[in-house]
């Protein structure tokens, strides 16, 4: 149940800490919305959790057209908004008063002042041109203090990010990251876009978290239609996302072992993880399970061959996933690079709205399948595993532990997934325009939340996606001081956060 | 005299170019055993041929600010490198009969440090943030490693009281001084893993470049310069690999023929890379601040083997 609050932009401040004081886990969005051609008015929305299960408070705040473009800042009492103003600030041009970083944040410094690509009088299509401004990136000062620059090109086959360290010999003192290089504009690409066409755009918003995304993207569809979908299409898509999950997390504990050259479990992670794709692969046609969730239900049966399948396929997996595991806990060498490196404290880990793996390492017990159930997750029995240390082992034990109960879960829609009714989805009816919703899921990295509003002929107005990596990006600027600069990557690793969350 | 001067003088050249040649294929073995260790199949035992070719095919792209020493700097590295590759006591120490006198320990061991001077001047040269961070690794791990490298050669110099590398490998095992040769083969093979830049001290198979050592100080050279820098490290650590088969698995060899003192010298080879591709495989990398530990353990060795010489 969401409780919609709709404010005056003077009393934002007022009522977001409000909210705030009652919420569970804090603010979860923060976007701004164009509604001139509307009711002539710009809109923040802000989006909190509740204190009990199925409860969210939405808080909106109207700004005329004709009044200043600004609107008071919440960052000094919600620090995890520092990130959605800048934001706010840069798309849609609407300054936040008395947040003390207004840096760009999406729009690098090629942009031109002044234009502000997310309201709808900019169109989509405009060449702008090349503005030569500065990027000023945050560092430390001081005797002997000197800087690294990393990226955006690096090595490996990794997205673009730039990284700026400031070093005092090899011991990190501040770390600033430069992102969005590679900004696509998929909410505004959805703007007057048909649901049935979106779903294509919002499965590629990530590819390792695809079901996620199409998952938040249908249920937001599905609220906004007042569509309940079938009971086989509920269970067929937990199997999909814990599948998801699955892959992830195995391919992700792998990943981590090359952060510090133990090479038998890069391998030994890359392999397993093949072996779950090309599971994927066989159930739905796509690697990264992408076809399989469409608004309403689901595209195609899962039928009993295929569920054997999947039964067999995990149980020979989770023995070698569950060898692999034991290499990584005897060995000494490797402990002593995983403990106590990268700690992400519980105080900043809850004050930044830090979601999924991260979170949960550091002692903050969220959890959406369990805390906000969506999609069925009421009806099944499963564990949230928690870690309190915040180090990189602790991120990887509980991704080893998440993983192990994925496969748990994945055993028990195997069973009952047959006995439920065959039908698999219900029809879209036309939407009341401008009705909004929200859809949430948690993918392998923490919550993916959407809000959408509607106009007419089931044309999307105005989409909006907070991703898991969104809220955990800034996360990695507090984990990393205080390490060496060869710790860099592994801690990085640990949260093992998408680039491609981020420019969507 | 002169007659003798010059058969080890051509000798020595010989051995040079048989082992320049063979360093691609024993770096290729080390990368193809390593794989098949950890369940790959891994690039062929030529690939590290294949890939000097393309190199050399190819030309350097070079920074425009940087200086002279940027140019010469993989010229003396693979020099060095050569240089160390004739003075090792590899044929030769088959045949002791040819060996020179004019081979020391010391020139040996300097050759490698020249070659590593000039690649972290290098490094620094072209003011990049990887090279100059490499460099300074490989600074600080090469002061640690060049005492624990001296330490345990000087082990088997002691006992010879010379320290002419031929009369060196001319002494085989005896059991009085087993104790003290065990302890310096310790100290050796962790210098040696720490001087190829191996795992658990450095990764040369990484992309990351700020975990880097010797990958990072080599990081701004491409083209014909790369090749030089990567064919001469493979011939420092086959060098590496011939002076620890040679002092530290000593085998009873006097009376024996040329060709089975070839099969044995060989043997230990292998013996040596399988005991470097195991490190390779059961370790990771240990945190960067560790390695002076790991390091001062050799050291340590060193100095028990010699007190117990």
């Amino acid at each position: 149940m969401i409780k919609n609050f709709t404010v005056s932009v003077n009393n934002l401040r007022a009522a977001a800490n409000a909210c705030y004081s009652k919420s569970r886990h804090g603010l979860l969005a923060m976007f701004a919305n164009d509604e001139r051609p509307i009711n002539g008015k710009f809109a923040i929305y802000c989006i909190f959790d509740g204190r009990n299960k199925k409860e969210m408070l939405l808080v909106k705040a109207v700004i005329d057209q004709h009044a200043p473009p600004e609107f008071p800042s919440l960052t000094p009492i919600i620090p995890a908004a520092a990130w959605f103003e800048r934001e706010i600030n840069d798309l849609f041009g609407l300054m936040p008063i008395d947040n003390t970083d207004l840096r760009p944040l999406v729009l690098h410094e090629n942009w031109p002042l002044g234009v502000y690509p997310m309201r709808k009088d900019f169109d989509p299509r405009t060449v702008v041109p090349e503005a030569k401004k500065e990027f000023p990136m945050a560092h430390a000062h001081g005797e002997g203090v000197f800087e690294v620059p990393v990226g955006p090109i690096h090595a490996g086959i990794i997205e673009p990010g730039h990284f700026r360290f400031s070093q005092a010999g090899e011991a990190i003192i501040r770390l600033d990251a430069k992102l969005f290089f590679t900004h696509r504009g998929i909410e505004k690409t959805l703007e007057g876009m048909p649901i049935k066409r979106a779903l294509f755009q919002v499965e590629r918003i990530c590819g390792a978290c695809s079901v996620s995304h199409t998952l938040s993207f249908s249920q937001a569809v599905e609220s906004v239609a007042k569509v309940e979908i079938p009971e086989r299409a509920k269970l067929i898509r937990i199997l999909i996302a814990e599948l998801e999950r699955l892959y992830n997390h195995v391919g992700d504990v792998g990943n981590l072992c090359a952060g510090l050259g133990f090479a038998v479990g890069t391998s030994n992670g890359a392999r397993l993880k093949e072996y779950l794709m090309r599971l994927n692969e066989t159930l739905t046609g796509n690697r990264f399970l992408r076809g399989m969730v469409v608004p309403g239900g689901v595209r195609n049966d899962l039928p009993g061959e295929l569920l054997t399948q999947i039964a067999e396929t995990i149980d020979k997996l989770e023995v070698d996933f569950i060898q692999l595991v034991e290499l990584l806990q005897e060995n000494d060498q490797f402990l002593d690079r995983v403990n106590t490196t990268g700690i992400l404290p519980y105080q900043a880990a809850k004050e930044l709205g830090v979601v999924g793996v991260a979170a949960r390492a550091s002692g903050v017990d969220y959890d959406l399948r369990r805390d906000k159930p969506y999609g069925g997750y009421e009806q099944i029995k499963f564990e949230v595993p928690l870690h309190r240390s915040g180090d990189v082992a602790a991120r990887l034990w509980v991704r080893v532990d998440e993983a192990l109960e994925a496969t748990r879960i994945i055993r028990q829609m195997v069973t009952r997934i047959p006995v439920t009714a065959k039908k698999l989805k219900e029809p879209i009816p036309s939407i009341q325009p401008y009705s909004t919703g929200i859809g949430w899921s948690e993918s392998p990295r923490g919550g993916n939340i959407h809000w959408l509003m509607m106009e007419e002929e089931n044309r999307i107005y105005r989409y909006f996606v907070r991703s898991a990596s969104y809220a955990n990006w800034p996360a990695l600027t507090v984990a990393v001081p205080g390490n060496i600069l060869p710790d860099f990557p592994l801690i990085n690793k640990s949260f093992e956060l998408c680039y491609a969350c981020l420019d969507r | 005299m002169v007659n003798v001067l010059d058969v080890s003088f051509l000798y020595m050249v010989g051995q040079a170019i048989l082992l320049a040649v063979l360093a691609p294929f024993i770096a290729g073995l080390i990368k193809k055993i390593k794989a098949r260790l950890q369940n790959r199949r891994g690039p062929g035992i030529f690939q590290v041929y294949y890939d000097l070719h393309k190199l050399f095919l190819k030309d350097s792209v070079v920074s425009p600010t940087v200086s002279w020493i940027f140019s010469v700097a993989p010229f003396i590295y693979f020099a060095a490198a050569l240089g160390a590759a004739a003075l090792v006591p590899g044929l030769t120490s088959l045949m002791p009969e040819i060996g020179s006198r004019f081979v020391d320990l010391f020139m040996l061991l300097y050759l490698f440090v020249l070659g590593r001077f000039f690649l972290a001047l290098a490094s620094l040269d072209a003011g990049s943030s990887f090279g100059g961070m490499g460099g300074a690794r490989e600074m600080f791990i090469a002061v640690l490693v060049e005492p624990a490298i001296l330490l345990a050669l000087l082990t088997v110099a002691f006992r010879t009281h010379s320290s002419g590398l031929t009369a060196m490998a001319g002494v085989g095992a005896d059991e009085s001084s087993a104790l003290a040769l065990i302890f310096a083969a310790a100290a050796f093979f962790i210098v040696l893993i720490a001087e190829s830049s191996r795992i658990p001290v450095d990764n040369p198979d990484t992309h990351l470049e700020l975990t880097m050592v010797h990958e990072g100080m080599v990081l701004e050279y491409s083209g014909r310069w790369l090749g030089m820098i990567v064919w001469a490290t493979a011939i420092k650590e086959l060098v590496l690999i011939i002076l620890f088969s040679t002092f530290f698995l000593p085998w009873p060899i006097v009376g024996w023929s040329f060709s089975a003192k070839v099969v044995m010298l060989v043997g230990k080879i292998l013996l040596c890379i399988a005991a470097i591709t195991l490190v390779e495989t059961v370790t990771n990398k240990m945190r960067l601040f560790k390695v002076p530990g790991f390091l001062a353990v050799a050291a340590l060795l060193g100095l028990l083997a010699i007190v117990a010489q």
